[in-house]
């Protein structure tokens, strides 16, 4: 019993570092940096203690004495914790100046931050279908909360009560869909899924249908078109810390389990999403890359974007459902290449918000390469590796996927996904154009080392590291790296357990 | 190791010069960069000084070393693996001899300019490429040194940029190179595909030669010989030479002609293995090679440029090589090569050590009487222009007989008596450029600017070199040193002598005509009759260029440039750009901030797709 304690460290960790954050918050005119510096630290022993399971070929379920098959750990999960406890270092990190100059932050948002997180890490590892309803709810209710944390501002209570209402339409689909799954096969674990669905015999017409409603929850999340909506107006309402937090690591934290059900319990229904599939992908690229292409608005124009990269993603899912052998892979890498550069490109938004009140809109980035030239050197690598730049981990991470498309056969959509690559240069290549080639009135500003920056420069070498050949730098992955990454991860999904 | 370092020691002499310079380049620091570039170079002379000796006293025959793998994609393994056998042995010698030699001289020479630390960042830059060239195991690595020399040739030629003429012609240089480049490397990648996946390195790509049947393979051996055109200036990619005189002397000396230049005779005899299976191709190589020895020859005779004519020189010399290894005698070839480095450099740097002098005077015909001002190069361009000539018993009577024997062997009677026409004309342009500088009335008063130490003494070197490394030749040491895939056509030994014999009368009578006519009065040629025209303008090869290549380029470019580009694909593209702006306002609107749309557009894909399952699951 007492053994298996090791696999959980990380998980408690961030559990136990949420609940003392409550206890110390309860004075007006907390600490911030304190807090900040606490909830750091948890969140390290988190990340080292997943690490440190990395690649062991550990597979099993976690305390199954005293929960039953209702958690599971694997390199597919420890992967996504990696990214979860790393998405919510740089944004508490990145952050510190932001909140010591907002008077609406309070200690609390340290708890909430990492109540999501844990929340995120247990839809990773569960393997049940409530439990991951409730992992999902404990995440999306925290970040409802983040999103409105600014409560005396109206934009930020209408994105929260927005996002809340359309966000419990999202949850109720998935518990539609577990629900119906459930008076199908007896069972909401998925490993009993998964061996009701591969048994051939059974007639899955009931599960074909819930598995659709989670699907469709999995949709809203993600912001895929025709359920995007919500994304624009909650990402520009949102604070900026919890915009990057939402964009980089909340949104990738649904395909935790949206692909391991996918690629294990609803292999039989791959046929019957294909063309749904294959629609959604169409739509929410040309969909996002409308709504990019229109807006002034940085915040707007980024989560214009992020749906555009919902639908590459959804190219990989329609491939693997299509047989394609590196779509699952590629699917993990691409999520890799969005985490970083995104967490980079938000990082470095939200870090120059921190002192200046703007709106931060195009207007606002001329001349920025004369005012601060290191960060202007950055976000032009995060711009070029989310436009998918060659020798930036963008670029792989859409090669990747394109290759994967083809090898299945969509042509199509590997052709539409190549033509909004080109339209995405344009939104993002604007940013560049705006911060090198416009007259400065400022004076430039020193560039000061702290964790913010020091953590932005991080980011930008994997972003190019991550886009070359073999590893220059031990213990550095660079693009090889990240794709044995990917594929071991994969890998450790395979067949279900018995 | 040792080769690693070899290599290593320049690219980072390199690094550190060029970043030093950038850091600051107005500073002044003469000293530490030309220790910084010197270091190296020299200590690259040592080592393989060292390897030499291990390759001629001892055993070894062949030294590797593997630094990392390069590129692993599929099947395709390349590694960045250096290896030295016999023959990369002599060039790396000879390289990196001549390359110190020119180093050192460039510390004198280049004193005072403003862009000295640029200058020796390029120099060393240049010596790692050619050494990466000579090094390489495989034709992939030896692509990147092909390239990076072609780069470095751009960059010095081009160094001197506030004149008119460098960027021209440097341009010229480089986009010459490319076209020889490009059909290299299709050669390379033909190859590749033909020879499979048994390793790439040139041992395994002889191993497999005889896979590939006879047709295929001379196409391989004329795209590789087309690169080595362009790279090694011959016809018809040879005008980039005379314009690349551009460029610093001691540039001139080190990469258009001792060292960079035979790149392509290097790698026609690296590739000895697959030409001395396409006798027909090595035929034509040896055709390009005579035509390119006379028709270069013929224009230095007619030229009043110092540098133009050892430029032309150098073409000639070229052509002699690619005869020589065309024919199959590849030990000839590369014997040529190794004592044309010598007398070459010791040439340019003489001319270099003349210009000076002059404060920039390159016109041989303004210069006359030299010999009474500086004893120390008359004497040294002496000894360079017997050599060139092919006077016993300088280096390059050697080499030249070596070459014009194997013509003669191999039963090519009449490249072998273009060839010998060809001796006549070097013996009457060397010796014309030669009386007219030192022998001829003195062109008005002058005082010589004194020349430092740094560029006497490499001038004596070489002249030593040259007077004496020919020797080497002497019953074939150098060629069963070599050990390469020689055509064997043993020639009697009496006809041998008596050859040599007649190349020393035709020799003769091409430095007396010469005398003749330079030693007391030079007069720069005329232009009267239409012939000579014809000459002094190198047969108008840059104007007909010009107008066959050139200007339908320049005509297609501005063609679809102003009007496709312009005006029918320009306007399609915007046309589909508003079209799009248009389609995104309109999707934006949809966007109008009300949670009950943003439901009902929920709701809408939840129809749909209830729809598409029931027309799935229930068939409807």
């Amino acid at each position: 019993m007492v053994e298996y304690l090791y696999f959980v460290i990380s998980l408690l960790s961030v559990l136990g570092g949420a609940s003392l954050l409550l206890l110390l918050t309860h004075r007006e005119g907390d600490d911030l940096y304190r807090l900040n510096h606490i909830s750091v630290l948890f969140l390290v022993v988190a990340l080292f203690a997943a690490l440190m399971q990395w690649n062991l070929g550990t597979r099993g379920y976690l305390l199954e004495g005293l929960f039953g098959k209702v958690l599971y750990i694997d390199d597919f999960a420890l992967l996504f914790d990696t990214m979860f406890i790393t998405g919510t270092i740089m944004t508490l990190l990145i952050n510190t100046e932001y909140f010591a100059n907002r008077r609406y932050f309070n200690g609390e948002y340290f708890a909430l931050i990492l109540f999501s997180l844990f929340g995120m890490m247990l839809l990773a590892h569960s393997h049940e279908l409530v439990t991951a309803f409730i992992a999902l709810e404990i995440a999306s209710l925290s970040v409802y909360a983040l999103v409105g944390y600014h409560k005396n501002n109206l934009v930020s209570i209408e994105a929260m009560m927005k996002y809340f209402t359309l966000g419990s339409i999202g949850g109720i689909l998935f518990l539609l869909g577990s629900v119906i799954i459930f008076a199908a096969t007896g069972s909401t674990e998925l490993g009993a899924i998964a061996q009701y669905t591969h048994k051939g015999s059974a007639d899955l017409t009931p599960v074909i249908i819930g598995a659709t409603f989670i699907m469709i929850a999995v949709m809203f999340k993600i912001g895929a078109v025709p359920f995007h909506a919500w994304v624009l107006d909650v990402y520009e309402g949102a604070p900026f810390p919890v915009t990057m937090f939402m964009a980089s690591t909340f949104k990738i934290a649904i395909f935790a389990i949206a692909l391991r059900l996918y690629i294990v319990d609803f292999v039989p229904m791959h046929g019957t999403w294909t063309h749904l599939l294959e629609l959604m992908a169409a739509l929410t690229m040309l969909g996002g890359s409308w709504l990019a292409i229109t807006q002034k608005s940085l915040k707007r124009m980024l989560a214009g974007s992020s749906i555009v990269h919902s639908g590459y993603m959804l190219i990989a899912i329609t491939s693997i459902g299509l047989g394609s052998n590196i779509a699952a892979s590629a699917i993990i890498f691409y999520l890799i290449a969005y985490f970083v550069s995104s967490v980079g490109a938000f990082g470095i938004l939200s870090f120059i918000s921190a002192t200046s009140r703007k709106e931060l809109t195009y207007d606002d980035f001329k001349g920025f390469s004369e005012r601060r030239p290191y960060m202007a050197a950055m976000m032009a690598v995060f711009m070029l590796s989310l436009a998918g730049f060659p020798s930036t981990i963008g670029f792989l991470g859409k090669f990747y996927i394109f290759t994967a498309a083809i090898e299945s056969g969509e042509f199509f959509l590997a052709g539409l996904g190549i033509a909004m690559a080109f339209v995405s240069v344009y939104y993002y290549f604007k940013l560049i154009a705006m911060i090198y080639f416009y007259p400065n009135k400022e004076p430039q500003k020193e560039l000061v080392f702290n964790s913010s920056t020091l953590l932005i420069i991080l980011l930008a070498a994997v972003v190019v590291l991550g886009g070359m050949g073999s590893g220059l730098i031990p213990y550095m992955p660079s693009a090889d790296g990240f794709i044995d990454i990917a594929t071991a991860a994969v890998g450790a999904l395979g067949t279900p357990l018995r | 190791m040792l080769l690693d370092l070899i290599l290593l020691a320049p690219f980072a002499a390199a690094l550190v010069g060029g970043l030093l310079y950038l850091y600051d380049p107005q500073a002044r620091r003469e000293k530490i960069y030309s220790i910084i570039a010197l270091t190296p170079v020299l200590l690259g002379a040592v080592l393989s000084l060292v390897i030499g000796w291990s390759f001629i006293f001892g055993e070894t025959t062949h030294i590797e070393s593997t630094l990392f793998e390069w590129l692993h994609v599929g099947d395709l393994r390349i590694a960045l693996t250096l290896s030295v056998d016999r023959l990369s042995m002599v060039m790396l010698f000879f390289v990196t001899f001549v390359g110190a030699l020119i180093h050192i001289y460039s510390a004198g020479y280049m004193s005072g300019d403003s862009g000295y630390g640029k200058f020796f960042a390029y120099l060393n830059l240049f010596m790692a490429s050619m050494l990466l060239l000579i090094l390489a195991d495989n034709p992939v690595i030896m692509f990147i040194g092909w390239e990076l020399v072609g780069l470095c040739s751009y960059l010095l030629i081009g160094f001197y940029y506030r004149e008119e003429a460098a960027i021209p012609a440097a341009n010229k240089a480089f986009i010459v190179n490319r076209i020889g480049d490009f059909v290299f490397i299709m050669g390379v990648a033909l190859l590749f595909v033909t020879v499979g996946v048994n390793g790439f390195g040139f041992t395994a790509i002889e191993a497999s030669i005889t896979k590939i049947d006879t047709a295929m393979l001379s196409l391989i051996g004329l795209l590789l010989f087309v690169g080595a055109m362009g790279k090694s200036a011959q016809i018809p990619l040879y005008v980039w030479l005379p314009d690349a005189m551009a460029g610093p002397t001691p540039v001139s000396a080190l990469i258009h002609a001792a060292t960079m230049v035979t790149a392509g005779v290097y790698m026609v005899a690296r590739f000895d293995f697959l030409y001395s299976r396409i006798p027909g191709v090595g035929e034509f190589i040896a055709v390009i090679g005579i035509a390119s020895a006379l028709l270069a020859a013929v224009i230095a005779s007619y030229q009043s440029d110092i540098k133009k004519i050892l430029a032309y020189s150098t073409v000639s010399q070229l052509g002699y090589m690619f005869a020589a290894v065309g024919v199959g005698a590849y030990s000839a070839g590369l014997f040529h090569v190794f004592t044309h480095a010598f007398f070459k450099a010791l040439l340019f740097l003489g001319a270099g050590a003349i210009i000076i002098a002059l404060s920039h005077e390159q016109n041989i015909f303004r210069m006359g009487g030299l010999r009474k001002d500086s004893r120390l190069l008359y004497y040294t361009m002496l000894i360079a222009t017997f050599s060139i000539a092919g006077i016993p018993p300088f280096a390059g009577f050697f080499s030249k007989d070596a070459i014009l024997v194997s013509l003669l062997s191999t039963g090519h009677y009449t490249l072998w008596s273009l060839a010998t026409f060809g001796v006549f004309l070097t013996s009457y342009y060397m010796f014309r450029l030669f009386f007219a500088v030192f022998h001829a009335r003195s062109y008005g008063f002058r005082v010589l600017k004194p020349l430092p130490l740094t560029m006497t003494v490499p001038l004596v070197v070489l002249a030593v070199g040259t007077a004496t490394l020919g020797l080497l030749g002497v019953g074939g040491t150098f060629g069963n040193f070599l050990g390469l895939a020689d055509i064997h056509a043993e020639a009697d030994h009496t006809i041998e002598y008596l050859l040599a014999i007649f190349n020393l009368f035709v020799v003769a009578a091409g430095a007396g005509l010469a005398y003749r006519l330079f030693a007391q009065e030079a007069e720069p040629p005329n232009e009267e009759s239409r012939v000579r025209r014809l000459l002094v303008h190198k047969f108008y090869i840059d104007e007909i260029y010009g107008y066959v290549f050139v200007k339908p380029l320049y005509f297609i470019a501005s063609f679809t440039g102003n009007l496709i580009d312009h005006k029918v694909l320009g306007r399609m593209i915007l046309l589909g750009v508003e079209g799009y702006r248009r389609a995104g306002e309109g999707f934006g609107k949809l966007q109008n901030g009300r949670v009950r749309f943003y439901t009902l557009y929920m709701l809408v894909g939840i129809s749909y797709i209830s729809y598409y399952l029931l027309s799935i699951l229930g068939g409807i």
